[in-house]
């Protein structure tokens, strides 16, 4: 949906605050696809992603008033994400978590560079599902999300030089496995 | 540890410029690169959550008092900090709140209902509101007051009886928690907010 010429994030967390609910939307609609993204990259399933998103919306809405600088609103929604994953994270083990809801299926019509992606997809996300959260999160936040490592530092409370650390990480990680496959 | 080149991660990172790296390091950044791009692209129809979450929104909110059954029959982890200062400061709030309890000159209270005593010391605030689950969060309805301007700010209010969380608002804009207060809980932002328990009135 595009939500261009919508107002600034400010602007609408005072009118929702101020009672207009609907406001909320203009916030839904802009950040969800990043958060779900985010989320089921973190999860790694669509549906345990999507109930989080909507969980951490309805909590931000709730506590709305608490969000102390509502121009960086976008910061503040992937924190309540964030922890919302590590709740998901913490209730279930780590042999459940599944690649996907829906593994990938062969279309006839697919090309062999589209399966040739579609393999490399799996391995990635393999590889990322074998890294552990604080890693998996650093890697997602900043290679799948763009954030800063300033915004990184705001959205999980840790320091700079830790988050670097694990980023590099999980890179190292990451290429050992792509080398491995090669 | 497959220990990469630090300046693949500095190209990563931005710190170095794409043509700065050598090229036999290009490969991994492309690499790594493409790895990224491929996780940023979510197979499959688009979803969205805003039908289910403004359903939710519309719903009223459950009552403060259905919110503290909830709390108190959840299971939680509770972080508990008391320092011998602060818990001598809060034998004196107790000690306060059970003589203003026991003064029959005071409100006339539900039996369901209790009183909430907010103490605080900002010498240089202009104002300090009492924000909490009592009130949703939403700073205003509960202004504490500095009468004899010695920095010390009161409110004594009426709630109905239950366990809340809450902060300060000090001047519109800064949240703090309230230190004296009988406990701490680490929310889910991060933060710490302060519980208060408002125990029924005695008949």
């Amino acid at each position: 949906m595009d939500v261009r010429g919508t107002p600034p994030d400010a602007e609408v967390v005072a009118l929702v605050l101020a009672g207009d609910a609907e406001a909320f939307g203009f916030v839904i609609r802009r950040y969800e696809a990043g958060l779900l993204r985010f989320a089921t990259r973190m999860l790694g399933s669509r549906d345990a992603a999507a109930d989080a998103v909507a969980e951490s919306f309805v909590r931000a809405y709730r506590h709305l008033a608490s969000c102390r600088e509502p121009a960086r609103l976008r910061t503040w929604l992937y924190r309540i994400v964030t922890n919302r994953c590590k709740s998901h994270l913490v209730r279930r083990s780590v042999a459940d978590v599944p690649l996907d809801d829906a593994p990938p299926v062969a279309d006839p019509a697919d090309t062999e560079a589209d399966l040739e992606r579609a393999d490399q997809l799996l391995l990635v996300e393999r590889a990322l599902a074998d890294l552990s959260p604080d890693k998996r999160e650093a890697f997602v936040l900043k290679h799948v999300e763009g954030l800063s490592y300033e915004e990184m530092a705001a959205v999980t409370g840790e320091r700079i030089p830790t988050l670097k650390m694990r980023v590099h990480r999980a890179r190292e990680a990451l290429l050992k496995v792509l080398e491995d496959h090669t | 540890m497959n220990v990469i080149d630090p300046r693949i991660h500095q190209a990563l990172d931005g710190e170095l410029a794409a043509e700065a790296v050598p090229a036999d390091l290009r490969r991994t950044v492309a690499q790594l690169a493409a790895a990224a791009d491929l996780l940023a692209a979510v197979p499959g129809p688009a979803v969205s959550v805003e039908s289910r979450v403004m359903a939710a929104i519309r719903r009223p909110a459950p009552s403060p008092a259905r919110r503290a059954m909830r709390w108190l029959v959840t299971p939680r982890a509770i972080i508990l900090r008391v320092r011998p200062a602060w818990s001598v400061a809060f034998a004196a709030v107790v000690a306060a709140l059970t003589l203003f309890t026991a003064d029959h000159e005071g409100p006339v209270l539900a039996e369901h209902e209790g009183i909430a005593q907010f103490v605080g010391r900002f010498p240089e605030a202009q104002s300090v509101h009492a924000v909490g689950t009592f009130n949703d969060w939403r700073p205003g309805s509960i202004a504490l007051e500095d009468q004899d301007h010695d920095g010390v700010w009161r409110a004594t209010v009426v709630l109905p009886a239950g366990t809340y969380e809450y902060m300060f608002v000090v001047d519109g804009e800064r949240w703090v928690p309230d230190h004296l207060a009988e406990r701490l809980v680490a929310d889910e932002f991060g933060r710490e907010n302060s519980i208060v328990i408002v125990r029924p009135a005695r008949r």
